[in-house]
């Protein structure tokens, strides 16, 4: 183990497109992940983190979505290429998914313990037996209090927060090597969702399990991620270790989403705003997609500016980066 | 702070009974089971805690939107309890609510200036001019235009539906206005926006504003005072600054130790309690918390402990309130680097060259909407 290991996924440029929409609605998506690391794709509704997920899950609804460019290779196989049977192998085995609402994503017919087994069946070829102790050891593993008896209970009868470890459960019962978590805590009280983090930060640790977590709460991110990727309109604004996107924050978009959460320290002071909203994705500004709603817009914004290494490992999609030098030009040339 | 009552709640009960089954008596959930309440004239109350814990039900329950089981509520000094239909129906112009889900409460088939409108219409207010000039109005103060009265509520993104509710809330010209969870459902920077437009309307009109969030960082900005309800009850009272600086219920506690803190490095969000909050169909005898509760002793099995003065308007119904010392969010848990502060310097003041609207709502009280009544 001494060599490093190969990464365990590699996006580059991906795009995504809808309909006949003249600008794509993902662009340039670009990030690497190692055995191990945790990601946090973050960003509002609309900025297209969960389409991000979705298709490298193989799971666009297409159309009218389409993958139309850009690669992801996924243990060195290039997961947009590879044959239908393949990716219905690797999906569910190697490389799982969690969701944001756990009830709409289990079976509400089949028992917990079934929906586990089954899973493990298909792909480890396990007889029904020897699956069944698969699904007691991961409900365990997830910490389900009687475990015994829940394998044979339904999904409405299991809380909120016991159905999300159920869907942990099983994402993880074949050992995969990258799981993608979309808003998995969104739905939870704050006390579970301490829970439920505390849970997949200890067996992604266990396990090596590369984690792609996506979220729109900056407090999540802090906690869980090695690397951020802060996303608007499709694009990646910034990205970088999740110590230089909170310490040292260069988008003008980080800087508006993080002044615009209240303060736990008890500040009262007014919150300093994005304006505007979103633009819709069928019709997406060409140019800096941030520009209608920055406070530091200019000409040359017209034109989209390319992912700028700022720092070892922290790009920029930014004309105006560092920020505090570019204030200083325009002061300049106003005086 | 010291504020004349404008709002108060003695021994509220509300209990829900499910239909008989065909066996065995019907189940009875306690949403609200006990609860004494006072608040303040112009002061910002928030209410708190996780779902089913009763919040939303108290919410109702203080504009009689649900009848109680048992206790009052009191508007002004009155008894709203005892009020005829026609007359509750003319308190509702004064107070006020605001709802959680901007998409499921307005109607489809109106148009935003009908919706904002009929409150106006309902309570007799003003001529047809005088209406559709205070609708203009509203659709201003809360960042929309005028014009966009003629289009109708699936024209708009959920922010600003959560302003044409807001409008329609204030137009009356209420007292009180109670948000049930105003901002959760909108995205971080939307949600900015609309904590600013409450926050500058309830300056402006000076109204006093009650707020169920379960979200604590919202409570502690906008909130003057906060209850924590935990299964139907109130376990803590407090003014807003010394809830954080000093919890006293180990419910509050395990509440501020379970948000994740946006700061790298800063404490890890800590599993302060285990397990799920317990079944209110059978709420555990005596401390409803013991359940889950790391200090609990035998006498919390058993007995029911009060709400306690612990001085300067801080309440906790803990036996040990006072006597434990809780954990809280450390300042520098929150903590931002030199470099960090300099850019959000540098970026406030982007945004106030930016946004003249900014500094358009002006410490001084304007007459309030309804004073064309």
């Amino acid at each position: 183990m001494n060599t490093p290991a190969p990464p365990v996924l590699v996006v580059e440029d991906l795009e995504l497109r809808i309909g006949n929409a003249p600008e794509p609605i993902v662009d340039g998506v670009s990030f690497t992940l190692n055995a191990g690391e945790t990601l946090c794709i973050v960003g509002e509704s609309g900025c297209g983190k969960s389409l991000t997920a979705l298709a490298l899950m193989g799971l666009l609804a297409s159309p009218p979505l389409q993958q139309s460019g850009g690669r992801a290779e996924f243990q060195g196989e290039d997961l947009f290429k590879m044959p239908r049977e393949t990716l219905r192998r690797v999906r569910g085995g190697r490389m799982a998914m969690i969701f944001q609402e756990p009830m709409s994503s289990l079976n509400p017919a089949l028992k917990i313990g079934e929906q586990i087994a089954e899973s493990v069946r298909e792909h480890q070829g396990l007889g029904f037996e020897a699956a069944r102790l698969r699904a007691l050891e991961m409900l365990e593993r997830v910490r389900i209090p009687a475990a015994e008896k829940r394998l044979n209970e339904y999904p409405h009868q299991l809380s909120g927060g016991m159905r999300q470890r159920a869907m942990i459960a099983m994402a993880l019962a074949n050992d995969p090597s990258l799981l993608i978590a979309d808003e998995p805590t969104t739905a939870l009280d704050v006390t579970i969702q301490a829970q439920i983090l505390d849970l997949m930060r200890s067996l992604s640790q266990e396990s090596g399990t590369a984690l792609i977590m996506i979220t729109h709460d900056l407090g999540v991110v802090a906690e869980m991620a090695d690397k951020v990727a802060v996303m608007y309109a499709g694009r990646v604004a910034e990205a970088g270790s999740a110590q230089q996107i909170f310490d040292d924050p260069q988008h003008p978009y980080t800087l508006g989403l993080m002044s615009s959460m209240p303060s736990l320290g008890g500040s009262r002071e007014r919150l300093v705003t994005i304006p505007g909203s979103v633009p819709s994705p069928i019709d997406m500004p060409r140019g800096c997609r941030f520009a209608a709603r920055c406070p530091f817009v200019g000409d040359d914004c017209a034109e989209a500016p390319a992912a700028r290494e700022i720092s070892s490992g922290h790009s920029v999609s930014c004309w105006r980066a560092p920020l505090e030098d570019a204030v200083t030009e325009t002061e300049a040339r106003i005086a | 702070m010291s504020h004349t009552p404008i709002l108060q709640a003695r021994g509220l009960k509300r209990h829900f009974v499910t239909k008989a089954p065909f066996f065995g008596d019907p189940t009875v959930v306690r949403a609200v089971d006990g609860v004494d309440l006072t608040i303040g004239e112009g002061e910002t109350f928030a209410i708190v805690g996780e779902s089913g814990c009763g919040k939303s039900t108290l919410a109702r329950l203080l504009v009689r939107l649900i009848e109680p089981s048992e206790g009052q509520v009191a508007y002004q000094g009155n008894d709203i309890g005892d009020l005829s239909e026609q007359a509750l129906r003319d308190l509702r112009a004064e107070l006020q609510f605001i709802f959680q889900d901007p998409f499921s409460s307005l109607n489809p088939r109106m148009t935003v200036g009908a919706l904002i409108e009929e409150p106006l219409r309902t309570h007799g207010i003003g001529t047809l001019e005088a209406r559709s000039t205070a609708v203009a109005r509203i659709l201003t103060r809360v960042g929309l235009r005028p014009e966009h009265a003629d289009r109708y509520p699936h024209e708009f993104s959920g922010g600003q539906r959560q302003r044409i509710g807001i409008a329609r809330a204030l137009v009356s010209g209420p007292k009180v206005v109670i948000g049930d969870e105003p901002v959760s459902a909108l995205d971080v920077s939307i949600q900015a926006q609309v904590i600013n437009i409450l926050e500058d309307l309830r300056d402006a009109f000076g109204l006093t504003l009650i707020v169920i969030a379960h979200d604590l960082a919202v409570i502690r900005h906008m909130s003057d005072r906060v209850a924590v309800m935990y299964l139907g009850k109130i376990v803590e009272v407090s003014p807003t600054d010394a809830l954080f600086r000093s919890p006293a219920h180990p419910y509050t506690e395990a509440l501020l130790e379970a948000i994740p803190i946006p700061t790298v490095g800063a404490r890890k969000a800590h599993v302060a309690i285990e397990g799920d909050l317990p079944n209110p169909i059978a709420p555990p005898s005596g401390c409803r918390f013991h359940t889950r509760c790391p200090y609990a002793i035998d006498t919390c099995r058993t007995e029911e402990p009060v709400l306690r003065d612990l001085g300067d308007g801080h309440q906790a119904a803990c036996h040990f309130a006072g006597d434990l010392t809780l954990k809280r969010i450390k300042p520098g848990d929150l903590r931002r680097t030199p470099a960090a502060a300099r850019r959000f310097d540098v970026y406030s003041a982007a945004r106030a060259r930016t946004d003249p609207a900014k500094t358009q709502h002006s410490s001084s009280r304007e007459e309030k909407p309804h004073a064309y009544r």
